[in-house]
């Protein structure tokens, strides 16, 4: 937003004091305490709740030293994930609220005009630890500049019961392709341990539609990221795959899925197999649950046109309002500390993936055998959209559960054709409706 | 406007000759009548009439969060009727609010007959029938999502250990058919103490003697209730459904945390809707309008019941 646009100053004005004096009012009732007026230097920090809580309070405790040592003051406000687009966006409307937030997905895109670049910060920690994987990398450079810095990704493995597959007579053998798993699944639905990927208003949903999709070299749109490219004999191929999958090794309940439903799946013993981060069983260990020494994962399964992964990838951006922008580009380089991001790493169980390669080398990985294939999954992941470029069409299909939503009809009922069709008129138009960057 | 003596003396002669002439200009009908309506017609601007009038105008534009557009006339709407999401929300909101309304009414009515009977425990009883309208929606609704949870789902539990339901049992949030009998179950459990409550009002109004003059001439208890019962709750009861009406067709927080819209947008409303568009996905635009679709619809259903209760 223009800030010097003398266009109706009352409203902005009455806009910011409104937004700024809610947004004050609910995290003073959340801290529990009266705010404190004409403090020394403050930097505040908007993130999510963490999947793997011990890595919030690390950061916390990172955040509090980096106080300590630059004589301010550091807020780490976090909150639900689901909530943070509506938090984030009223933040954009109002121009008042944290100085930094934990952007994701198409955030950089999105918020292009209204993001701080931070070139300089990318540039110097890519150079120190090895260079920035290329799907993070992708994920936070616009065509004005790096609008973020990618914090960490998140691995989207197979995670798998051994007990429910030796069983079923597969021994130590795991699917290695999408044709497998639909194989094994049959059997293993007979034997009562159906497999489980949701189809349903979810983000769990997406993240394996993509994967299987660019497995089978089915696209959602071109390269070019403005033709709209999901009506395909590939995608086709996709929505047979999922319906057989559905019918023969799955079970009705997926359509109902949120993104923990398929965690209780795996969790509740009923589950043989499921897409999803490493969270389940960092659970089922923090819990004690006996079903921990039968979990293990595998790397996501590959197709015809080899293993590809969309794995959620989450990033820093500091927010043009800020007040602080530099101190927020000290404790974003302070958080990358060597020390700082491998007690970060350790904190999440091995659930934050480092986005440069040297800090990846972490002995958390190495170590757990359960864990060792993570890393590996950096080598064939790529943003949303792919091979388009990440925008905010792409998140608007993502928002809107197009992918999902079309194979749920497709399960339901709707002819292949039909549904791609339908798919293709929802791209088209998230693509025609593209918010444009000045 | 109480004034101590303090202050009109130390305001001398001719500023209390100033104040007297305030405090006539004050105490004017027109004048303290509009003083009185003042901070409540401030308190509507700022916080209906502006927003209203701001979601108006981001309807006419083409305004992303942050980022305001140009002025893009009638495009969201003629967009968002071309879209198959749209059309399909607005079916479901008819058939969400038909339905809700009509068990409400029913059973709202048949609720508030059965509290008007005197009964032990009448106050205990008469206060727990309001909890579900109590208890904030979001939360409430979260116990509800457990219920219908497609793994742990205590209704199918029981419906499969009583033998009416048959193993596996509905996949209440996954089926179009199923999900949409789950929201409306849950806007009804919610809604319904609201509708009682306040028929009952109506009912304890009725005078006794009506009553004891219909059974003289050999009424008997449903001709009561059509005869007598009805007709005189009728104002009451057009008025709750017109509440209920705008709270139905408005709901958010049941369809948010139930479904999200799902499944294959099957339970979408308005405004749950107008989030995933207009916040989720940035569109202010676009949401404002999707979001504004109601107010025709609701505006003609107002004027309607108004004038009928006018009428009346």
């Amino acid at each position: 937003m223009d800030q010097t646009a003398p266009r109706s100053p009352q409203r902005r004005q009455f806009l910011r004091t409104a937004a700024g004096t809610t947004a004050g009012m609910a995290s003073w009732l959340a801290l529990g305490k009266a705010p404190a007026f004409a403090q020394k230097r403050e930097l505040t920090f908007l993130s999510w709740n963490h999947f793997v809580p011990a890595a919030d309070d690390e950061l916390r405790k990172q955040a509090e030293a980096f106080a300590k040592a630059n004589n301010c003051a550091v807020r780490v406000d976090t909150m639900a994930h689901l909530q943070m687009p509506a938090k984030i966006a009223a933040e954009a409307q109002s121009q008042s609220g944290h100085d930094m937030y934990r952007s994701a997905g198409a955030d950089p895109f999105l918020y292009e005009n209204l993001h701080a670049n931070v070139d300089d910060v990318v540039d110097k920690l890519g150079k120190q630890y090895g260079g920035w994987y290329p799907f993070c990398a992708q994920m936070c450079q616009t065509a004005s500049g790096w609008k973020a810095v990618p914090w960490f990704w998140v691995s989207f493995p197979a995670t798998y019961n051994m007990a429910h597959f030796k069983k079923a007579g597969f021994g130590d053998s795991y699917p290695k392709t999408w044709a497998e798993l639909l194989s094994m699944g049959k059997v293993l639905k007979k034997q009562g341990n159906p497999v489980g990927i949701p189809i349903s208003h979810c983000s769990d949903a997406h993240s394996t539609y993509w994967s299987v999709a660019w497995s089978y070299g089915a696209k959602v749109i071109e390269a070019d990221g403005k033709t709209p490219a999901i009506n395909s004999d590939k995608t086709a191929q996709v929505i047979e795959w999922y319906k057989e999958l559905f019918k023969d090794a799955m079970e009705p309940e997926v359509l109902s899925w949120d993104d923990a439903g398929n965690n209780r799946f795996i969790l509740s013993g009923k589950g043989s197999w499921i897409h999803n981060p490493v969270s389940p069983y960092n659970a089922a260990l923090k819990e004690k649950m006996p079903i921990a020494d039968d979990i293990n994962h595998h790397n996501s399964p590959a197709g015809p046109a080899g293993a590809h992964s969309a794995p959620p990838a989450l990033s820093m951006a500091i927010w043009k309002f800020s007040k602080n922008p530099e101190l927020a580009k000290e404790f974003m380089q302070y958080l990358f500390r060597k020390e700082n991001y491998d007690a970060w790493i350790v904190a999440s169980n091995a659930f934050n993936h480092p986005p440069l390669r040297h800090l990846a080398d972490h002995p958390i990985w190495a170590k757990n055998p359960k864990f060792a294939m993570l890393p590996k999954e950096a080598e064939f992941a790529h943003p949303r959209g792919w091979p388009a470029k990440p925008s905010d069409a792409i998140q608007r299909i993502d928002d809107n559960y197009v992918l999902a939503d079309m194979l749920a009809k497709s399960i339901n009922g709707m002819p292949t054709k039909r549904a791609m069709e339908w798919a293709q008129d929802q791209v088209s138009r998230a693509l025609k409706g593209q918010l444009k960057v000045s | 406007m109480a004034v101590g003596p303090q202050v009109l003396e130390a305001a001398g002669s001719g500023g209390a000759g100033r104040l007297a002439r305030l405090r006539e200009w004050w105490e004017q009908e027109e004048v303290f009548g509009y003083g009185l309506i003042l901070p409540a017609l401030a308190l509507l601007v700022a916080l209906v009439a502006f927003p209203f009038g701001m979601a108006i105008y981001f309807s006419l534009s083409d305004y992303w969060v942050g980022s305001p557009g140009g002025f893009v006339g009638l495009a969201n709407y003629r967009e968002i009727l071309g879209n198959e999401i749209f059309r399909q929300t607005v079916q479901n909101s008819f058939v969400f609010t038909a339905i809700a309304l009509t068990l409400k009414t029913v059973l709202g009515v048949w609720l508030a007959m059965l509290l008007a009977r005197p009964a032990r425990f009448k106050r205990l009883i008469r206060g727990a029938v309001l909890l579900p309208f109590v208890i904030p929606t979001a939360l409430s609704t979260l116990g509800w999502l457990w219920m219908f949870d497609s793994l742990y789902s205590v209704v199918n539990w029981t419906g499969i250990r009583l033998g009416v339901i048959t193993p596996p049992g509905p996949n209440w949030l996954g089926q179009a058919t199923y999900a949409m009998i789950a929201v409306i179950v849950v806007n009804v459990w919610r809604g319904l103490p609201f509708f009682a409550i306040t028929t009952l009002a109506g009912l304890v109004a009725v005078p006794r003697e009506y009553y004891e003059a219909a059974e003289v001439d050999g009424a008997g208890s449903w001709s009561r209730f059509w005869l007598v019962t009805l007709p005189l709750i009728k104002p009451v009861l057009a008025v709750v459904i017109l509440f209920s009406t705008i709270f139905t067709f408005g709901d958010f927080n049941i369809v948010y945390v139930l479904t999200r819209g799902g499944p294959m947008n099957t339970t979408h409303l308005f405004a749950t809707l107008a989030y995933q568009v207009g916040l989720s996905g940035g569109n202010l635009g676009q949401g404002a309008a999707i979001a504004l679709f109601i107010f025709p619809l609701l505006g003609a259903v107002v004027f309607f019941q108004l004038r009928y209760i006018r009428k009346e």
